[in-house]
């Protein structure tokens, strides 16, 4: 027995030292530095480096180290931010020229000018896999008017391609920081911005420190930042009430509700862009009940009552809805929405001639989620639709959606601070987020028009008449948009957090 | 003993290779591929097949195979497609942090399981025993979610005393570490103990009643002597359980990890996965493998010593 002991005590110290030779994030500090802000996210973001990033995410942890040429206010107008002023834009709409910041300079401490703004926009377009190719597909190419003007010259008229510079396109990376590490940019990636990269720790947390570099350092009022990736929001909330973390983004309703009622901890919300719909696959080919009859998705979309859907799963958070244009945007025009009526949907249902037509509904497994999906089978089947849940991983899900091979499906987008954002590509022929297999060709020239115009009233109009359509058709049937939470500690002040759902941390502080 | 050594090791070589390719064709068996994830919310077909030609997905299986063994010999088990990041390196990062937390855990839930079951099968019948099969229950129906969060609650929401997650090396801060392993240990080695606790007694039960203890009390051995006797022969039962325990200590370490933040290998897999990042999940679920066949050769091993009829040659099969 005494041997045995002696070898659990080994195996014990052995553990122990293999822990010790080689850990994660071994050598950086294993408490955050004083005045460090510790901020929870339930995602972990993709690559750091602007031309591949597609993640929420990433987008979330880009606002803390790289700077865009414009970004989004409150009301969702747009805003200069490493640019001086919003773009001039020639009267034929094919040339936009973009005057930038003077004085300013790169977390490297290299100038930030027109030709970082070039070499970042061509890498952005002609780097193989590179995400912002397709957002940035309006520009022909990219000149050097001035050290601080850079005029972009399109191939045809992009009233979207504004919005898209106020997200992942517009993030400028420094040309010294990129000749030196190429492809491997987000490994240590350096822009412009109030913190800069300092180590990330795969899977675990990414740390950031106050930059000195910063046009701006006067008003940061941090030493640092760290993002710590917390999957299940009601652990992510335990952090935040035993004081492990300051801030958890993204918390389910239910946590945020509890949070409420603590003392210690605030919760912030914003009214977002992002939306929840139901995909309901019309192929052709699909075979489905709600493929072949319009009667039955419209008696699908009557059974479901949006305000108590939003009631029952959510505690009344979020915004019942119709469209994809939140109510912020200025091009929106309120839709005519489908009213709740079960009596009408019964009606439809038995005109339809199909004896309990059979519904499966896709949803991606997360325990809200699958409660949204069981309270909408309830309602549909009070008014004669068989409908089953199939719970699926999200990545799986999409896949199915893509290639067709699901009845309907439930899920969200993160949404688009443009309406094109929000509509092409989602419910234009052939999209890549088209999972219904939509395809109308009235929506396409609509949803193109208004992408060509610079003019407000026309592009709002054209964008009525498209989402009125697909409201007639139903290949999605748009539920809510989105009400996200971000507890803090009482202690956190300064934190924007705007409808684009991304808190900004720059002028965060902790009160003592 | 070197015949049935080598026989054992050349079973686990067989077992390894067989994995390799359960393991490379289930991964590319789930929906989507890693290429439509890194393409991102909208992904192009042009982005969709340029990431395709660089990780070589566009190649056909039996290639693929092929590249991912030859490299794998070497030592090299590809790059993370989320960050770039050499597997092994990643691998070599996390795979101390998953060992410390199993091997404590292991050692909690021996220690804990083997007391509890001995003092339930010497006081048969007594609050002890009933005490201790209670336990067992708890231990064995008590879902490990559910504990790590009221452990949480607990611990560092009201009382304050221990942190609610994160990770620090051993090297970094030798009491931060242990204090951060409290809670993720406990709760992984519950179940643990639980299983031991029954099968010590189960096992101490039926030896403290076999002819050789009744002869060795006839003959005056003190009752620690007879303990003694029935507990080593007991453990040969015991050791295989902790053998098979380890492979749902594993699956355990992956929600204990997700609770608690903690950056090992479960935390890794179910990252992997949700990203089909098929390098990490392919190089982390070897290593599991093979330490799992390691662990089972070992526990062979065991037996043979533990066991002296075992020591014979050709005797175990």
């Amino acid at each position: 027995m005494r041997r045995r002991t002696y070898r659990a005590g080994a195996a014990t110290a052995a553990a122990l030292l293999l822990a010790s030779c080689s850990t994660p994030g071994s050598g950086s500090a294993p408490e955050a530095s004083p005045n460090t802000l510790v901020v929870s996210t339930p995602t972990e973001p993709d690559s750091l480096d602007p031309t591949l990033a597609n993640t929420f995410a990433a987008r979330l942890v880009f606002t803390s180290f790289c700077e865009k040429l414009y970004d989004v206010d409150s009301d969702l107008k747009i805003v200069p931010q490493l640019a001086a002023a919003l773009p001039r834009v020639s009267r034929d709409g094919r040339t936009m020229d973009i005057v930038l910041r003077r004085g300013v300079r790169f977390n490297d401490g290299t100038p930030f000018t027109a030709a970082a703004v070039k070499t970042t926009l061509d890498r952005d377009l002609t780097m193989k896999a590179s995400a912002r190719a397709g957002e940035l597909s309006a520009i022909s190419r990219v000149e050097v008017r001035d050290p601080t003007t850079v005029r972009l010259v399109l191939k045809h008229p992009s009233a979207p391609l504004l919005a898209q510079l106020a997200d992942r396109s517009g993030l400028i990376m420094s040309p010294t920081a990129l000749k030196r590490l190429g492809a491997d940019f987000g490994t240590a990636p350096v822009c412009v911005g109030p913190f800069k990269f300092r180590d990330r720790v795969s899977g675990n947390e990414m740390d950031f420190v106050k930059s000195t570099d910063y046009y701006d350092a006067d008003k940061v009022r941090l030493n640092g930042i760290r993002y710590e990736f917390i999957t299940n929001s009601s652990v992510a909330t335990a952090n935040l009430e035993s004081g492990d973390v300051d801030a958890a983004e993204h918390i389910d309703a239910n946590d945020a509700i509890t949070l409420r009622g603590e003392s210690g901890t605030r919760v912030l919300h914003s009214d977002t862009i992002a939306y929840q719909s139901i995909s309901i696959n019309v192929r052709p080919g699909a075979g489905t009940a709600l493929s072949r009859s319009a009667g039955l998705r419209k008696a699908f979309e009557m059974s479901i009552d949006r305000g108590a859907l939003n009631t029952s799963v959510w505690k009344s958070q979020n915004v019942p809805d119709c469209g994809p244009l939140p109510a912020q945007s200025p091009l929106r025009v309120r839709p005519h929405c489908t009213p709740y009526d079960p009596a009408a949907a019964r009606a439809l249902v038995r005109k339809s001639g199909v004896r309990s037509p059979a519904v499966q509904l896709m949803v991606p497994t997360g325990a809200a989620t699958q409660r949204e999906a069981q309270v909408i089978q309830s309602m549909a089947q009070d008014v004669g639709f068989k409908v089953s849940v199939r719970p699926i991983d999200l990545v799986s899900g999409l896949d199915l959606a893509r290639n067709g091979k699901f009845d309907a499906f439930l899920e969200g987008w993160s949404g688009r601070v443009d309406p094109d954002g929000d509509t092409n590509d989602i419910i234009t022929t052939g999209g890549s987020n088209n999972f219904s297999g939509y395809s109308d060709r009235t929506v396409d020239s609509l949803i193109a028009r208004a992408a060509a115009t610079n003019d407000d009233r026309q592009r709002s109009r054209l964008y009525a008449r498209a989402v009125r359509r697909v409201g007639e058709q139903r290949p999605l049937l748009y539920l809510y948009h989105n009400r996200w939470f971000t507890g803090t500690s009482a202690k956190l002040h300064g934190v924007v957090y705007q409808p684009d759902g991304i808190p900004r941390f720059k002028t965060a502080h902790l009160a003592r | 003993m070197i015949r049935y050594l080598l026989r054992r090791a050349g079973t686990a070589v067989v077992t390894l290779f067989l994995a390799s390719i359960a393991v490379f064709l289930g991964v590319r068996a789930l929906p989507g591929d890693p290429a439509t994830v890194l393409a991102g919310e909208s992904p192009t077909p042009e982005a969709v097949a340029a990431i395709r030609q660089q990780f070589g997905l566009d190649q056909p299986l039996p290639v693929q195979y092929l590249h991912y063994v030859t490299q794998a010999l070497e030592g090299n088990l590809g790059s993370s497609t989320q960050d770039k990041a050499p597997v092994t390196h990643i691998l070599a990062e996390r795979l101390p942090v998953t060992l410390e937390l199993t091997v404590l855990a292991m050692v909690v839930g021996i220690a804990v399981g083997m007391l509890a079951g001995i003092v339930a099968a010497v006081r048969r019948g007594t609050a002890l025993d009933y005490a201790a099969n209670a336990f067992g229950l708890f231990g064995l129906s008590i879902p490990h979610f559910w504990l790590g969060l009221l452990g949480i609650v607990v611990f560092s929401v009201h009382w304050h005393v221990l942190p609610a997650s994160g990770f620090v090396g051993f090297a970094d801060d030798p009491a931060g570490n242990l204090e951060r392993m409290v809670m993720p240990v406990l709760v992984l080695g519950t179940g643990l103990a639980a299983v031991i606790m029954r099968q010590t007694r189960s096992s101490l039960l039926g030896q403290l009643s076999a002819d050789y203890v009744r002869t060795a009390r006839s003959k005056g051995m003190s009752g620690l002597g007879q303990l003694g006797h029935a507990l080593r022969n007991s453990l040969t039962t015991v050791t295989t359980v902790v053998g098979l325990q380890l492979a749902g200590l594993i699956s355990g370490a992956v929600i204990t990890e997700q609770i608690f933040v903690i950056p090992g290998f479960g935390k890794l897999i179910v990252d992997g996965v949700s990203s089909r990042n098929y390098p990490v999940i392919q190089g982390a679920v070897l290593v599991t493998v093979t330490g799992y066949v390691l662990v089972n050769l070992l526990v062979d091993v065991a037996y043979a010593y533990l066991d002296p009829r075992l020591r014979t040659a050709g005797a175990p099969e």
